[in-house]
């Protein structure tokens, strides 16, 4: 019943670390801010905690969904990419497929618990593909770098997530 | 001598003045000499401290004698070198004379000198120290250096700057009380280099000629060394930042040089998306150079940006910022208390806790492994790393253990239990194979079965009840003849002889009527007569369609002894056209009939059309009734030969005139040319009893009495008859070939019940779709008696 996204955090790391290390001076920049941030995600423990579990699969929801179209740009705009590697190619369309995967999951999951419909509020719209596609190399190896790292960052939001409301509702906190 | 004199004088005046002395005054006192110093070895001066005076001012005289002469002289010159003293000049200094001075008193009553000195210029020499010290710092690379300057003593002359002095310096830091001592040569100015900075040093140089002694020390000049370079402190760097169990996280930074003054260090911190620096919150808790970050100031998902600042006297420095996100830097601490157990579980080892070339142990808080080498020592560590995102933890301390090696004598064990329960187990399976070989065997590969008479109780026949299996069967007569009992052949065989009488059915369809025969391999003994192939191929003209049937040869027959004119008669010849078909007035041609195997019944020889009947019925579903009348286009694979005849109406028609004569005629099936294959069946006999005419024929199925019957097939004119049966027609009729050497009653067919009633067509009736030709007599006797096996057909007579 629940999904992981274990799987993307080394993936991303992976992504990031490969091509923009820290020394091409991209994480000084890259905090440039996601564009999930409008989503007021809990930000420890206890914050998380202290959600309720409704409104947590609300917004984890709401995240998958607005990653749900920057994945399919990143997938195929990853390939322009001079001299990436395999591995990032295929990486990156596992990875959209995965978020679709959980998506569908996540909104069946909602669906049972909500015995309403789901809503669609939480939802943040992505206006960066043309970042991605910008003629400067560099430009747009910093546009993926920040994207890669807001995902990494999102993936490891919602996995924790996860992690909580299975604790609370499958081991009842004692985890 | 004039010392004497000298002091005798001074005797009587030192008298005459205490005698005068008395008066209240008297003649000074001893003056004293002090010293004598040369500064340059070419002058030098004395000094000399005067007595009392006597209350009377007194006169200072200095006398002055070298050792080499008598003459006193007096001081040349009072005043150069200050009061009381005497300074003789160049002239009058002989260096190595020695000089016996005296110092007198006068006053008015008296006077008084003193003790004479001798004075060895060169053993006075002292010069004056140096003047004019100077002294002088220079830093350079925070290097302190001195330079200490000054000047020779002066003299009173000019010449004496010739003089060569050598000099010494000493110095020491204020606080400090010994000196350091330095030699410093003939020039006049010295540089200290190892001097501590930031100390005050006291500096004095005194000077020597090659003679006399040192001169006094100079006076103190002080000076103060600066400190060195006072530089800002380099740039620290930080270190690492850790997050044991991610609530709280520790920075750790390593400072650089402190450019000699103590630095402070100060790390600041700012949160992604926030303007405002912070401080770190707790510098102690996590030791030295460290900043702790508690719970309250950590928060996940947001960057820090940290850096750290050095800060002296001189100034400041600040690190490369360094961006952390706390989830992103998890390292839990090792794991701990481990035990290491091993269990001895029936060859297998189990040790506890143990990850070794690094398994991964998953989320258990324990672990078995299994397949350890026994006699091996394991080295054991482990460590673990938070969910995937983390780091790896440090290793745990090793952990050593040691697997014995003796549990080969349990394997021993069981080894050989199981060899011993194997090796019985053989045993019995062998001796079982032994016992019950046959069985076994039997049972494994079953025998392939002898041919028995179907329908017939081989149990019945050996318990010799022949008149219940006579009348089971409805025969009489039994046993049969041993003729019959010769003809009761085991097996068909197929002869290759030259007649090929009985040929295999040829795809081609043949003008011939063929009459293929089909043996099965039914296990239901067949009479004598009953063989099972015996199928003579009737001569019949017409065309034939070619039947699957294969048609055993019928010399088979031969070989089982029987009656040569059965073979001859019962030769079939595929190739021969019908010829008998014209004049034999038998019917050569029969039919054995093959009934499927699955006909286990065979007993009704009686009716031959029950058989037929049953036979059709239990042949395939294609199978039709192989006599087919014209109107009837059934496939025929019932295994009963066919011959079509043309001349059916011929036939019938010399069949009509000769009423004694049976015709048979079977009307092949048209679509006979699909029945492609004819069940192996048996064949059976049927014997055909000559049917008058306004009889009803019977037919009896031939048994293992048709050796009797035999006869009778051999001779002719006997009531019965054996005639073949060519087709069975809609499961009832039986068309049979008349036997047409003897005078065959027509056969006539009729529907036949259940009963031994033979269908035959008649001649005249010509119900039935088909009616039965003679075959021609010729044939008749080259085929001798036809006769059908019945068994086959019979129908299921219990």
């Amino acid at each position: 019943m629940y999904l992981y996204l274990h799987y993307e955090e080394p993936v991303c790391a992976d992504l990031q670390d490969e091509r923009y290390a820290q020394g091409r001076g991209f994480i000084a920049k890259a905090v440039n801010g996601c564009h999930t941030a409008s989503l007021t995600t809990p930000e420890d423990k206890e914050q998380a905690q202290q959600i309720h579990h409704e409104d947590l699969l609300n917004l984890i929801l709401g995240v998958l969904r607005s990653w749900n179209d920057p994945l399919v740009h990143l997938a195929s705009e990853v390939q322009r990419i001079k001299e990436a590697p395999e591995t990032i190619l295929w990486k990156a369309v596992e990875i959209e497929e995965q978020n679709k995967r959980l998506l569908e999951g996540m909104e069946k999951i909602v669906g049972r618990v909500h015995s309403g419909e789901v809503g669609n509020d939480i939802y943040t719209p992505w206006e960066g593909l043309p970042s991605l596609q910008l003629a400067d190399e560099d430009s747009r190896l910093f546009a993926f770098y920040n994207l890669l790292h807001c995902l990494r960052r999102d993936s490891h939001k919602i996995d924790n997530y996860l992690k909580v409301l299975k604790c609370r509702l499958i081991h009842d906190n004692n985890c | 001598m004039k010392p004497r004199l000298i002091s005798s004088a001074q005797i009587i005046l030192q008298l005459a003045l205490t005698a005068v002395g008395l008066t209240g005054q008297s003649y000074p006192g001893k003056p004293q000499i002090i010293r004598c110093r040369s500064l340059e070895k070419e002058t030098f001066s004395c000094w000399w401290k005067p007595g009392s005076d006597g209350g009377l001012p007194s006169n200072y005289t200095l006398f002055y004698s070298k050792d080499s002469e008598e003459k006193i002289y007096e001081c040349p010159d009072y005043l150069t070198s200050g009061p009381n003293s005497c300074y003789f000049d160049k002239n009058h200094t002989n260096p190595w004379t020695t000089y016996i001075i005296t110092v007198m008193a006068t006053n008015e009553i008296g006077s008084n000198s003193s003790d004479p000195q001798h004075v060895d210029v060169t053993s006075i020499v002292q010069p004056d120290a140096p003047v004019n010290l100077s002294l002088e710092t220079n830093t350079s690379a925070n290097v302190s250096y001195l330079w200490a300057k000054w000047s020779p003593p002066p003299l009173a002359d000019a010449s004496s700057n010739s003089h060569v002095y050598h000099y010494e310096l000493r110095l020491k830091p204020e606080e400090k009380e010994e000196w350091e001592t330095v030699s410093v040569g003939m020039q006049t100015h010295y540089e200290v280099t190892s001097l501590q900075a930031g100390a005050k040093y006291i500096v004095q140089v005194r000077c020597m000629l090659d003679l006399g002694e040192w001169s006094e020390w100079s006076l103190e000049r002080r000076i103060q060394i600066p400190k060195g370079e006072c530089l800002p402190p380099a740039k620290p760097t930080i270190v690492k930042c850790r997050s044991p169990e991610k609530e709280t996280f520790t920075c750790w930074w390593k400072p650089a040089s402190d450019g000699g003054l103590s630095t402070n260090h100060t790390l600041l911190y700012s949160k992604e998306g926030e303007e405002k620096v912070y401080e770190c919150p707790d510098y102690k808790t996590a030791g030295p150079n460290s900043c702790y970050f508690d719970k309250k100031h950590t928060s996940f998902w947001t960057i820090y940006n940290i850096t750290v600042r050095a800060t002296n006297e001189m100034g400041s420095n600040v690190s490369d910022p360094h961006y952390v996100d706390v989830t992103y830097i998890v390292q839990p601490d090792p794991p701990v208390n481990i035990t290491l157990e091993l269990k001895k579980i029936w060859m297998e080892w189990e040790v506890r806790m143990l990850q070794s070339f690094t398994i991964s142990v998953g989320q258990q808080t324990q672990c078995k492994m299994f397949s350890l080498n026994p006699g091996k020592r394991y080295i054991v560590q482990i460590h673990c790393k938070p969910d995937h995102h983390g780091l790896w933890s440090e290793w745990s301390p090793e952990m050593y253990i040691e697997v014995p090696t003796d549990f080969r004598v349990k394997d021993m064990v069981v080894w050989i239990i199981v060899g011993v329960l194997s090796s019985l187990i053989c045993l019995i399976m062998s001796w079982i194979m032994i016992l019950k070989g046959y069985r076994m065997m039997a049972f494994i590969l079953p025998p392939v079965p002898g041919p028995k008479i179907k329908g017939i109780d081989t149990h019945l026949l050996e318990t010799g009840k022949s008149e219940e299996l006579l009348s089971a069967l409805g025969c009489h007569g039994f046993p049969p003849t041993s003729d019959c009992e010769e003809l009761l052949i085991e097996y068909l065989e197929v002869e290759d002889s030259e007649d090929q009488q009985l040929m295999p059915s040829h795809d081609t369809p043949s003008k011939n009527t063929r009459i293929i025969l089909k043996e099965t391999d039914n296990d239901s003994g067949r009479g004598s007569c009953d063989s099972p192939s015996l199928l003579p191929v009737k001569c019949r003209e017409s065309r034939s369609l070619p039947s699957p049937l294969q048609t055993q040869d019928v010399k088979a027959k031969e070989k089982k002894g029987r009656k040569g004119s059965w073979e001859t008669q019962c030769t079939a010849s595929e190739q021969k056209t019908l010829p008998c078909n014209n004049e034999s007035t038998k019917s050569c041609t029969w039919l054995a009939v093959q009934l499927p195997s699955n006909q286990p019944a065979m007993f009704a020889y009686h009716s031959t059309v029950d058989a037929f009947k049953i036979t059709l019925n239990t042949t395939n579903m294609n199978s039709s009734p192989v006599l087919v009348g014209n109107e009837e286009n059934h496939q025929s694979l019932y295994p009963i030969a066919e011959t079509v005849y043309d001349d059916i109406e011929k036939k019938s028609e010399m069949a009509n005139s000769k009423t004694d004569q049976i015709t048979m005629q079977v009307r092949q099936n048209q679509h006979n040319d699909k029945s492609p294959f004819l069940n192996p069946k048996l064949m059976d006999y049927v014997e055909v009893h000559k049917v008058r005419q306004d009889e009803e024929p019977t037919l009896l199925l031939k048994q293992k009495e048709s050796s009797r019957k035999s006869k009778k097939c051999t001779v002719p004119g006997t009531s019965k008859e054996y005639t073949k049966v060519s087709t069975v027609v809609d499961h009832h009729i039986l068309v049979l070939l008349p036997d047409q050497r003897t005078q065959h009653p027509p056969v006539s067919q009729e529907p036949v019940a259940e009963t031994s009633q033979n269908p035959q067509q008649s001649q005249t009736e010509k119900n039935t779709s088909y009616s039965m030709t003679t075959p021609s007599d010729s044939r008749r006797d080259t085929s001798g008696s036809d006769y059908m096996d019945p068994s086959s057909f019979m129908p299921s007579f219990k």
